[in-house]
């Protein structure tokens, strides 16, 4: 449960922002500038100008009314910005290490590295770093800390689009190993779906949005956002890999997806799957004789278009899609908002999130 | 009047020149702090008032020391009472070379306190420092360049002090008589060649403190390079 009640002053606009959430990991979605950031820097108390409430799980973080309004390093709050915000004069050790407490310090420190991957990383300084491997450094050394909130500021945007999925499984470790409640602050809606149990649209320093994420994306893709980037993330239980191994089912409601083999996989077990939409193909005559093992009729949902490129929403084997395509592309296929499609992608697209 | 060697005018400009720099470093990194990390009319005239010393003759701000430095005023009369005597002893020149060298240690250590990422501050205020342990651990070894500079700045101008010197420590032989009051006090005696012996001394050590100085800030540290 998390309860925030903040305003602050910006020279655009006053961001009022007022949600109670049933959950301990909440989405923060919305454009450039509505003021998310914003939030995230008074709740860590780097805003000396914000007044209001916030309590996580009945802990009250600040209220300003009641005189209680304590300074950053007495917050408990791990704060991860989105270009990470590494100390450039000290290694990865002594990064993750600097806000930890004395006392318990070698387990937490173990743990933050164990649960990020980052023992190889350990001796080098942070410009010798990828942007995923800043962006892990810094969730260990906020890990490290033992916060009682997690405030990550769109964690994957500064890292290649290629990678995202593998930074992606380490965010859904901390929140399963850890337990640590978070805000995710986020463009992407599949990021959001995929992480978090609770989602919040702000707009020009309003909340106009809360409830599950799946109903804060519809919204953002009705608005036809152009900031909101559409991940493929699908979620269901694992079916007997088919013949030979070579591949596994992924079962949606009615719906069976082909994706990879995976040795380690349970049948049974539950699984997450993110696929780019790039590597959704679209055709408007039924496909037959493709190499894709997931070919699937649909019905365009939804036509967003932002610069050169549009996302297309197509509902298609009891599951919402999204495929990147040129605007060129769209025109000349007429893909418009109930069109019949078919979709291919293939088994290698699937890559599995946890 | 005995003369005094080459050696021992030396130390005595380097002991003051010394002693100048580390009471003003303290003092001079903490006003450097304060004036990166705030805006407005203060400080625009703090830093105005802190940079005189640059512009005025030295000879004005020695006659301002020496004021204040009279029987009459309050300062004066507090350093009576505890017994310490400044005018015209070594105290006078450290006085001086500290007045006049001071802005040379704040300027670029200003600078090299505003090149720090505010950010960076931040994340470790939220990590748990609180304002001086982030001063401690974040600024000053990512400033430590430009400390260093504005030190040996600072330290430079303090051994070639002249003008504020005289004023309040006159040009006592042995006592008070640093490189640059000897030299002009060789020259006025016709001992050309005692100046110069004097000059080609100062000249090497300006030369390698301001070499030093030019090798730290253009040198980038490795591991800040990507």
């Amino acid at each position: 449960m998390i309860e925030i009640e903040v305003a602050i002053p910006l020279s655009r606009f006053r961001l009022e922002v007022a949600a109670t959430l049933p959950a301990d990991t909440v989405a923060v979605l919305g454009p450039s500038g509505s003021g998310k950031t914003s939030l995230l820097e008074a709740i860590a108390g780097l805003r000396p100008k914000a007044s209001g409430r916030v309590t996580i799980r009945g802990e009250r973080v600040m209220d300003t009314a009641a005189g209680v309004k304590p300074p950053p390093e007495l917050r408990r709050i791990g704060y991860v910005p989105q270009d990470a915000c590494l100390f450039p004069h000290l290694n990865v050790a002594d990064n993750v290490r600097f806000g930890m407490a004395r006392k318990n310090g070698a387990s937490l420190f173990e743990e933050a590295v164990r649960i990020l991957e980052i023992a190889p990383l350990l001796a080098r300084y942070p410009a010798t770093l990828s942007g995923g491997e800043r962006q892990r450094v810094a969730l260990a050394r906020a890990i490290a800390t033992e916060p009682r909130l997690l405030l990550l500021d769109e964690p994957l945007a500064a890292v290649d689009p290629a990678l995202r999925g593998r930074i992606l499984p380490y965010l859904l470790r901390v929140r399963e190993s850890l337990g640590v409640p978070f805000l995710y602050v986020t463009h992407n809606a599949g990021e959001a779906r995929a992480v978090a149990e609770a989602a919040i649209v702000l707009r020009s320093g309003s909340v106009t949005f809360a409830g599950t994420p799946e109903a804060a994306l519809e919204m953002m893709s009705a608005d036809e956002d152009p900031e909101a980037r559409f991940d493929n993330i699908f979620s269901g239980v694992l079916e007997a890999s088919g013949a030979a191994g070579e591949s596994g089912l992924l079962r949606i409601g009615d719906a069976r997806l082909v994706v990879p083999a995976d040795k380690d996989a349970v049948s049974g077990a539950r699984a997450v799957y993110s696929v780019a939409p790039e590597d959704v193909l679209v055709s408007t005559k039924p496909l037959e004789g493709v190499s894709a093992r997931n070919v699937h009729p649909g019905r365009v949902v939804s036509v967003t278009a932002a610069g050169a490129d549009a996302w297309i929403g197509i509902a298609a084997a009891g599951v919402e899609w999204t495929a990147r395509l040129t605007r060129t592309a769209t025109d000349v296929l007429g893909l418009e908002k109930g069109v019949d499609v078919w979709i291919a992608v293939k088994t290698q697209a699937f890559h599995r999130l946890r | 009047m005995a003369e005094v060697s080459d050696g021992s005018i030396l130390l005595l400009t380097l002991r003051v020149a010394a002693i100048a720099t580390l009471a003003i470093l303290p003092i001079g990194v903490f006003v450097a702090w304060k004036l990166a990390r705030h805006e407005g009319a203060a400080r625009t005239l703090l830093e105005t008032l802190l940079s005189l010393p640059l512009v005025l003759p030295p000879t004005a701000v020695g006659l301002l020391l020496l004021e204040m430095l009279r029987r009459s005023g309050p300062l004066a009369r507090l350093l009576d009472r505890l017994g310490i005597e400044v005018l015209f002893t070594w105290k006078a020149v450290v006085l001086a070379t500290a007045v006049m060298s001071f802005p040379l240690l704040v300027r670029p250590a200003r600078t090299a306190f505003e090149e720090v990422e505010p950010r960076l501050l931040a994340m470790g205020r939220s990590l748990g420092c609180g304002p001086f342990a982030v001063f401690r651990r974040v600024a000053l070894p990512l400033a430590w360049r430009g400390l260093l500079s504005g030190t040996l700045l600072a330290f430079s101008r303090a051994l070639g002090e002249f003008g504020a010197t005289i004023m309040i420590a006159g040009n006592i032989p042995g006592r008070t008589q640093t490189m640059a009051l000897a030299i002009f006090h060789r020259n006025q005696l016709g001992q050309n060649d005692a100046a110069f012996r004097l000059v080609a001394i100062t000249v090497v050590i300006a030369f390698a403190v301001v070499w030093t100085t030019e090798i730290i800030t253009r040198r980038r540290s490795h591991r800040t390079e990507t």
